[in-house]
C-alpha cells in the first residue's frame, strides 16, 4: 500500500512551489508515466500528490520575443497541432507523430516526457537539437524563484534529472530557428505506432550551400540519458554534406555510442541502426 | 378494395441468406460497451480471490507461512496445498496440483490464495504470506531436458530412507512422477522414407525454430464460483468446453457432476485459450467452497501474460526430397517440444502438425517423431491453429526450396504436388471436397505471383536499400470437426412461439467467432424467416444439449448441421400442419418469407405466425419444439494416428508482399492476397472478419509477437515489450473464397476458425527469401533478426534429429 496522504490541486504556481517546498511531494501531470511505473511498484508516492493541471502558467505556447515557449503542460497533441510549432520547429511534430498513440498523447504532456527523463523519451532529441532549455521555479525562501539551464545538462540518468525535489518544471523555451535551419528526426521501433523507440536520432544545422554549420545531432535509447553526440557534431560542422563526409560522421557516430542489451535491442543493433540511419538522414539534408 | 384476394395472390419472392453479409448479432451491444463480461458481474456477498505465485522458477517449498495473511482483517480464507488434503492432480497429463505441493517448477505456480473482501485486501494479504525455499537446477532449455544425467522436473518422491517411492502403476505423474523429462511423444509414418530417399535427386535439411506467443485476450482470464446451500456449483466461467469440463470440475471437488452448473458470460477473447482447466479455476471454487461465499477471481495483465498458457514452442529439423521432375518422394520430421513445467494442450499440437507432414502435399513416403519435453518454462496450451502454424512455416519453407533446387518455379512446383479432391493419403485422410488447387491459382493470379517473383528475383542484387518481395503458403486443416473425443457432436434444442420466432438452443458456445449469427442463419434458411426472428441460447449448460467444444474450427460445421436437422424437423412438422389444414400435398409447400406458400408458385397460403397460433389455440394444442444432435461421419484415428479423422478439410492459399529496408532490417508487410476453400460462404461479412482477424494474428506471430523466456523468467509480461500488432501495420487485403460445396457441409460450408493465422509466417518468409535472398528458419521477424541474417551475423541453425526411445 502508498504512502499517500494528501492530494493537491494547486491553482497559482506560488502555491504549488510553496506546496513543493518540504521536498515530499509526487508531481502529477499527465500521469501516463506516473500510473504504470507505480503499478509496477517502480516509484513510491510520496507524502502529498499534486495535481499540477490547474496550474494556468504551466500551459499554452507562445512566441516570445525570438524563442518559442512551451508551457510544462502542453500535451503532445497539442505541441503537434499548434501553428506555431508547425511553422518553426516541424521536427518537433515528426517526433510527436512517432510519439505513443491518440489516447496518450492527449494525456502525456512535454513537461512529464522531460521531467521521467527516459533515454528513449521523443520529444527529449528535437528539443536537444534544438537548443531548448528547461525552465524550473521553485520557492527557496518566501517567494517565487525561476531560472533555466540548457536541455542539455540537465538529465544526470535513467529518470534522473539536475532538478531539485523542490523545482517544478514550468516549460521548455527553443530559440526560433534561422531561415536555413534544416532539422530531422527518426524514431526506431518494432512497429510505427505505439513503441517505446530502440534508438531514435535527431540532426539540426544551419545548411549554406550545402555546409552545414551549428550542428546538433542527439541520440535517444543509446546511454542512460538522451545525448548529444559531440564528436559526430564536430566531425560534420563546416563541412561540406558530401558523400565521404557522411560516412565519416556515420562511422564516428557508431564509435561514440555505447548502448546496451535489453528486450528491445542488442548493443550491436543500436550501434548498427545509428551509423545507418545517421547515414541516411545526413543524406536527406544532404539533398534538402 | 378486396384484401382477402389480394392476399391469397400475394407471391413471395424467392430469397436466401446464404452469402449475404449479415451483422453479427452482438455487434449492437459490444459496439456500445453494454456487454456484460465477467469482468462486470458482481454477486452479493462475493469476495475477492487472489493467488500467490512462484517468486522462484524451480525450488523446494520449505516453508509457507500464513499467519499474518490470516490475521488480516477483510481476509476471510488462506489456502495452501496443505489446507487442501483432497486435491486431484489436473491438465492433460494429471501431471500438476492446482496448489503446488512441496515444488515449484515454474514461474506461475500457485502457492497459496486468498479470497477476502476486496481485491486490496487480498493483494496485502498475500504480501504477508512467507515462503521460504530451496532453489533446485534450472532447465530452461528443452535440449537440455534430454540431455544424460538432466534434472527431473517431476522426480519420482523419496521415502524417508532416500529410496524412491514406486508408487502403484495407473497413478497420475503428479503422485508418482516421471523418471525422465518426456512429457508426451509421438511416432507416426507411411510408406518408407529410406526408399523415398533413394529415389531422390535432391534432399534438403534444416532446422526451423518457432518461439513463444501467447493469446493476449482483451478480456483477462477470470471467474466466478458459488455454492449453493444444497452444496450445488453454480460457476461464470469463460471456458471453451462446458460439458466436458463439468465433469472434471466434478472430479476435483469430489462431487457429482450434475451439481455443477456453468454460465458462460460473454467472453473477452478465446482463440483456444480456453480449452483446457487451470489452476486458478479450481482454486477459485477451493475458496468458494471454503468461504461459503461467491468468490470472483480476475487475472491482472500480467498475471495474464504470466499464467496463461502459450503458443507451442517448437524446434524442428525437416529432411524432405524431390525428383527432378518436381515430384516429392519422401519428407522426414524431428520436433522437439518445449512443454514446459506441465502438460497442456500444447503437447498434443502433434495432431494437427502431422497432418500437415503428411497430407498438404503428396508425400509418398513420411516419418515423423516428436518428444514433448519438461522445462521449468510456461507451459503451452491450445491456440488457433493447433501446431499448424510451426509446421506450414517449416513444409511451406521448404517447398519454395526444394523448387529452386531443382530451377522449377514455386507456383508449378506446389501444383505438382497438391491434393485433389477424391484423394486419400497416406494418413487416412479423405479429401471429399477440395479446392486447393484453386485456392493456389486464385491467390497467385490475383497477386501477379508468378511475375513479380521474377522481377525481385532479379531485383535482389540491384542497388536500392529497399527490396520487395513475395512469397506463398498453403494449408491444410480440419473442417469438419476433428474426432479427439468418442463423440464429436452437437445438440440443438429448437422452439417456436406463437408469433414465428425461434429461440435456437444449442450447446455450441459464442466465443466471439460469429457462432450466433451463422446458426441462425442456417435456422433462418430453413424455415424461411428473417434473422430478427431468432434468439439464442448457448450459455448455460442447466438448459444447452450436449456439445464437444469449442475447436478444431468445427462450431459451423458440426452446430450448424445440428441446428439446420433441428429446423427440417420444425418445417416438416409445420408443412405437416398446413398440408392438412389447407389440403394441398406436403411436397407443393415451403416456407419463405414468414408465410407457407406453394412451392412451385410462390404464392403465400398462410402467415407463419398465424399457422402456429391456430396450432397452438385449439383443441389438441400443439407446440412446435424439435430436437437435433448431429455427429459428423468421421473416425477415431487408430494407434498409428490413421484415419478419416474430420468429415470436411479446409484449404487454403496466402500470398504475402513485403518491403525489406535491407538497412534496419524492418520489413513491411504490404499486402496479403488469400484464397480460401471455406466451402461455402454463409456470412460474407463474418467470414471476411474471421480471415482479417487470422491474418493479423498471423502476422504478428511472424513479425512482431514474441513471448521471451530467460531460463524460465518472462521478461515481458506486458504491452509495453510484448508487440501486439496495431491499426497503421495492418495490410492491404484481398481475400477470395473458394465454394468447393462440400457434401457433409452446412449448406456446403467447412470450418474456417483456424484456417486464415495458418501461413502467414511461412509465407512471410518466402516474402523476404524472394526479396533478399536470404532465408529466416527462426520467429520471429524483427528488424533485429531480419537485419542479422542480412549481414550474415545469423549462424546457421541445426538441431540433430533426436528420437525418444
Ligand atoms: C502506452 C504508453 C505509450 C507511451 N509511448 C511513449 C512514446 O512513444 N514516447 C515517449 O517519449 N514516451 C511515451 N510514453 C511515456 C509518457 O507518455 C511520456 O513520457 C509523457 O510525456 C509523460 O507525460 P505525463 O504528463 O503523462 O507525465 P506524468 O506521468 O504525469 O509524470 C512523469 C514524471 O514527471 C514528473 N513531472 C511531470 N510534470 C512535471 C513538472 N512540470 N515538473 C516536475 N516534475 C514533473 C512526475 O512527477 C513524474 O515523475 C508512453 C506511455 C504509455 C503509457
Amino acid at each position: 500500500m502508498t504512502e499517500l496522504k494528501h492530494y493537491y490541486a494547486p491553482t497559482s504556481l506560488d502555491q504549488a512551489v510553496e506546496c513543493l517546498k518540504d521536498g515530499d511531494v509526487t508531481i502529477l501531470a499527465g500521469g501516463t508515466d506516473l500510473t504504470p511505473q507505480s503499478q509496477a511498484g517502480r516509484i513510491k508516492f510520496k507524502h502529498t500528490l499534486m495535481n499540477i493541471r490547474h496550474i494556468p502558467q504551466l500551459s499554452g505556447i507562445t512566441l516570445e520575443g525570438d524563442e518559442i515557449r512551451i508551457g510544462a503542460l502542453a500535451t503532445i497533441t497539442e505541441i503537434m497541432e499548434h501553428p506555431l510549432v508547425k511553422q518553426h520547429l516541424p521536427v518537433l511534430v515528426e517526433a510527436c507523430d512517432h510519439f505513443a498513440s491518440d489516447q496518450i498523447r492527449n494525456a502525456g504532456t512535454i513537461g512529464g516526457n522531460i521531467c521521467n527523463a527516459s533515454p528513449a523519451g521523443d520529444t527529449l532529441i528535437p528539443l536537444l537539437v534544438l537548443d531548448a532549455r528547461v525552465e524550473l521555479a521553485s520557492m527557496p525562501e518566501d517567494k517565487l524563484y525561476r531560472h533555466s539551464m540548457p536541455l542539455s545538462t540537465f538529465f544526470v540518468g535513467p529518470g534522473k534529472t539536475r532538478k531539485s525535489l523542490c523545482e517544478l518544471v514550468t516549460g521548455v523555451r527553443i530559440p526560433v530557428p534561422a531561415a536555413n535551419h534544416v532539422a530531422r528526426f527518426y524514431k526506431l521501433g518494432t512497429r510505427p505506432a505505439l513503441d517505446i523507440s530502440t534508438i531514435s536520432i535527431g540532426v539540426a544545422g544551419c545548411l549554406n550551400g550545402g555546409v552545414l554549420s551549428q550542428v546538433r545531432v542527439a541520440f535517444g535509447a543509446v546511454a542512460p540519458t538522451p545525448v548529444r553526440a559531440e564528436q559526430t557534431e564536430q566531425a560534420l560542422e563546416g563541412k561540406p554534406l558530401d558523400a565521404a563526409t557522411i560516412e565519416k560522421a556515420a562511422a564516428i557516430a557508431r564509435d561514440e555510442v555505447h548502448p546496451i542489451d535489453d528486450v528491445r535491442a542488442s548493443a550491436w543493433y543500436r550501434k548498427e541502426m545509428i551509423h545507418n540511419i545517421t547515414k541516411r538522414i545526413l543524406g536527406h539534408v544532404a539533398q534538402a | 378494395m378486396n384484401t382477402v384476394a389480394e392476399k391469397k395472390h400475394r407471391v413471395i419472392e424467392p430469397d436466401s441468406l446464404i452469402g449475404k453479409r449479415i451483422r453479427k448479432m452482438d455487434a449492437p451491444e459490444k459496439a456500445s460497451g453494454r456487454t456484460r463480461y465477467i469482468h462486470d458481474i458482481n454477486l452479493s456477498g462475493q469476495l475477492h480471490g487472489k493467488i500467490l505465485r512462484s517468486a522462484r522458477i524451480h525450488a523446494l517449498i520449505k516453508s509457507i507461512d500464513t499467519s499474518a495473511a490470516r490475521a488480516l482483517p477483510g481476509v476471510h480464507v488462506v489456502i495452501t496445498a496443505a489446507d487442501i488434503p483432497d486435491q486431484r492432480p489436473i491438465g492433460v497429463a494429471k501431471d500438476h496440483f492446482p496448489l503446488k505441493v512441496g515444488r515449484v517448477r515454474s514461474q506461475r505456480d500457485e502457492i497459496a490464495a486468498v479470497a477476502a473482501e476486496s481485491e486490496e485486501i487480498a493483494e496485502a494479504a498475500l504480501k504477508l504470506i512467507k515462503v521460504e525455499y530451496e532453489d533446485l537446477p534450472v532447465i530452461g532449455d528443452p535440449e537440455d531436458a534430454i540431455k544424460p544425467g538432466a534434472v527431473l522436473i517431476h522426480p519420482e518422491p523419496h521415502g524417508a530412507d532416500g529410496t524412491h517411492m514406486h508408487l502403484k502403476q495407473g497413478m497420475s505423474i503428479a503422485h508418482k512422477g516421471k523418471p525422465d523429462n518426456i512429457a508426451m511423444r509421438f511416432d507416426y509414418s507411411h510408406g518408407d522414407v529410406v526408399k523415398g530417399e533413394a529415389e531422390s535427386d535432391v534432399v534438403i535439411e534444416d532446422t526451423f525454430k518457432l518461439h513463444y506467443v501467447t493469446h493476449c485476450c482483451m478480456g483477462v482470464s477470470g471467474m466466478i464460483a458459488e455454492f449453493d446451500a444444497s452444496g450445488n456449483v453454480l460457476m461464470y466461467s469463460n471456458t471453451q468446453v462446458p460439458f466436458l469440463h463439468k465433469r472434471e470440475f466434478a472430479e476435483y471437488l469430489n462431487i457429482d457432476p450434475a451439481r455443477i452448473r456453468i454460465i458462460q458470460p460473454p467472453i473477452g477473447g478465446g482463440f483456444g485459450s480456453k480449452l483446457d482447466i487451470y489452476p486458478f479455476e479450481v482454486i477459485c471454487l477451493y475458496l468458494a467452497r471454503a468461504a461459503k461465499r461467491p468468490v470472483k477471481m480476475l487475472f491482472t495483465r500480467e498475471e495474464e501474460f504470466l499464467a496463461s498458457p502459450t503458443r507451442q514452442p517448437v524446434l524442428l529439423t525437416l529432411r524432405s526430397g524431390c525428383k527432378k521432375d518436381g515430384t516429392l518422394t519422401f519428407r522426414q520430421v524431428h520436433t522437439l517440444h518445449d512443454n514446459g513445467a506441465y502438460t497442456s494442450w500444447g503437447a498434443t499440437t502433434p495432431f494437427v502438425m502431422m497432418q500437415t507432414f503428411s497430407s498438404l502435399y503428396r508425400v509418398p513416403h513420411c516419418d515423423y517423431h516428436t518428444a514433448a519435453v519438461y522445462t521449468n518454462n510456461p507451459y503451452a496450451g491450445s491456440f488457433r491453429g493447433y501446431g499448424n502454424l510451426q509446421a506450414t512455416f517449416a513444409i511451406e519453407q521448404h517447398m519454395d526450396m526444394l523448387a529452386q533446387s531443382i530451377g522449377m518455379d514455386p507456383l508449378e512446383f506446389r501444383m505438382k504436388n497438391a491434393q485433389d479432391a477424391g484423394e486419400v493419403t497416406g494418413q487416412g485422410m479423405s479429401f471429399k471436397s477440395c479446392g486447393f488447387k484453386d485456392c493456389i491459382r486464385t491467390a497467385a493470379q490475383r497477386s501477379d505471383f508468378s511475375h513479380k517473383f521474377g522481377e525481385n528475383q532479379a531485383n535482389q542484387k540491384a542497388p536500392g536499400t529497399v527490396k520487395r518481395g513475395i512469397g506463398m503458403a498453403s494449408m491444410l486443416h480440419v473442417g469438419g470437426g476433428a474426432k479427439i473425443y468418442p463423440s464429436d457432436g452437437c445438440g440443438t434444442i429448437l422452439k417456436m412461439d406463437d408469433f414465428a420466432n425461434v429461440t435456437l438452443i444449442t450447446g455450441a458456445s459464442e466465443i466471439g467467432q460469429g457462432s450466433e449469427t451463422v446458426l441462425s442463419q442456417l435456422v433462418c434458411e430453413e424455415l424461411g424467416l428473417p434473422i430478427s426472428a431468432v434468439t439464442v441460447v448457448n450459455n448455460d449448460t442447466a438448459i444447452t444439449p450436449w456439445d464437444v467444444g469449442v475447436h478444431a474450427s468445427r462450431t459451423t460445421f458440426i452446430a450448424g448441421n445440428s441446428a439446420i436437422g433441428a429446423a427440417k424437423k420444425a418445417k416438416a412438422k409445420i408443412l405437416a400442419v398446413a398440408a392438412k389444414k389447407f389440403e394441398i400435398a406436403e411436397d407443393y409447400l415451403d416456407l419463405r418469407g414468414g408465410f407457407v406458400i406453394k412451392a412451385d408458385s410462390g404464392e403465400a397460403v398462410i402467415e407463419l405466425s398465424k399457422l402456429l397460433r391456430n396450432l397452438h389455440f385449439q383443441d389438441k394444442a400443439e407446440l412446435v419444439m424439435t430436437t437435433f444432435y448431429y455427429e459428423p461421419p468421421s473416425v477415431h484415428q487408430d494407434k498409428g494416428f490413421k484415419g478419416d479423422v474430420s468429415a470436411a478439410y479446409a484449404w487454403g492459399t496466402q500470398v504475402v508482399e513485403v518491403e525489406v529496408d535491407t538497412e534496419t532490417g524492418i520489413v513491411k508487410l504490404i499486402k496479403v492476397t488469400g484464397a480460401h476453400d471455406v466451402g461455402r460462404v454463409l456470412n460474407r461479412l463474418g467470414i471476411e472478419g474471421q480471415i482479417e482477424g487470422g491474418v493479423v494474428m498471423g502476422q504478428g506471430y511472424a513479425f512482431t509477437e514474441d513471448l521471451m523466456i530467460e531460463n524460465g523468467r518472462m521478461k515481458n509480461p506486458n504491452f509495453r515489450d510484448y508487440k501486439l500488432v496495431t491499426a497503421p501495420e495492418i495490410p492491404e487485403m484481398d481475400i477470395a473464397f473458394i465454394e468447393s460445396m462440400d457434401g457433409e457441409g452446412p449448406q456446403g460450408a467447412k470450418g474456417v476458425g483456424e484456417a486464415p493465422a495458418i501461413c502467414m509466417a511461412a509465407a512471410a518468409a518466402n516474402a523476404i527469401a524472394n526479396a533478399t535472398g536470404v532465408r529466416l528458419f527462426e520467429l520471429p521477424f524483427t528488424p533485429e533478426k531480419v537485419y542479422r541474417a542480412l549481414h550474415g551475423k545469423t549462424p546457421k541453425l541445426y538441431w540433430k534429429p533426436w528420437k525418444a526411445e
